[in-house]
């Protein structure tokens, strides 16, 4: 069964060149949404679970780390793979957010041999 | 405390780091004899306090600009990309700068919060602090076609 994925950034640039690193990556997704905000993820996560979820950190109206806990909270999500993807490389913060139910972290700038890294053992 | 030898080094090296592997373009810092910057310009500002609190801008010509958003988005700048892409892209240039400067100052300053960028456009846009203000400016030559500045504004915290 194909897998699916869920980009949350509040910038749709961002969610772009993401998708477009996924692709070079060499991954692959049947199934792709996108999210401006933590708020709306939730929305479409109610509707319909994926399997791995790309998200922000800092974002208005709900930042990414508030996401992950709310996301934890839903019994949809419980087979979700949720890896950050944030400007923000300090260790607590990390930390914290895998604490809260994150999966995986990558710092930006990013490169699709990350992405590989980090997704292709959350995906088996 | 920070000298302003290794900030200018910390933005330069942030700098080049996002460009080689988010843009795909090389930047070296700019000589006297390089390009000039374009009359219409866009400007991507993100602020930050902590111990040390400031702004840092990243100023570059409209068709400079058009090129840094076609190469992270993979497509030709004829393709008709959108100015929310172009200024987004920018923004995401300040966010990420910044976030590759925090990583290296961070031992330094101790953790520093960074608001969420913003970009303008208009004639020879620059970011302020207002007094009592360091500034330490890197002029950045991209593919030895365009001038991209880099300024950033800060202060020590006394509060």
């Amino acid at each position: 069964m194909g897998k699916s994925l869920m980009i949350v950034d509040d910038s749709a640039t961002m969610r772009k060149i993401i998708m477009r690193t996924v692709r070079m990556s060499g991954l692959e997704f049947d199934r792709t949404e996108e999210a401006g905000s933590g708020v709306e993820a939730l929305q479409k996560l109610e509707a319909g679970a994926v399997d791995v979820i790309l998200c922000d950190v800092n974002m208005p109206e709900m930042n990414g780390t508030e996401m992950v806990k709310k996301a934890r909270e839903m019994a949809s999500c419980n087979g979700t793979k949720i890896v950050m993807v944030s400007t923000e490389s300090g260790q607590d913060l990390i930390d914290q957010v895998m604490a809260d139910g994150a999966d995986g972290y990558i710092t930006k700038p990013f490169t699709p041999e990350k992405f590989q890294e980090k997704l292709a053992p959350l995906l088996n | 405390m920070m000298t302003t030898v290794s900030l200018q080094d910390h933005v330069l090296d942030s700098a080049r780091e996002v460009f080689e592997t988010m843009v795909f373009m090389a930047l070296e810092e700019a000589q006297d004899e390089g390009p000039t910057m374009e009359d219409k310009t866009l400007l991507g500002t993100i602020t930050f306090k902590g111990r040390v609190e400031g702004c840092l801008g990243i100023g570059c010509g409209a068709n400079c600009a058009l090129m840094i958003a076609s190469n992270m988005l993979g497509m030709d700048p004829s393709e008709g990309i959108s100015e929310d892409d172009v200024n987004d892209a920018v923004g995401e240039i300040a966010n990420m700068v910044m976030g590759a400067i925090k990583a290296r100052i961070q031992d330094e300053v101790g953790n520093i919060d960074v608001s969420i960028p913003s970009v303008v456009q208009g004639l020879e846009l620059r970011n302020s602090l207002g007094d009592k203000a360091n500034e330490i400016v890197v002029n950045g030559n991209l593919e030895e076609e365009h001038l991209i500045r880099f300024s950033l504004l800060y202060r020590e915290n006394e509060g």
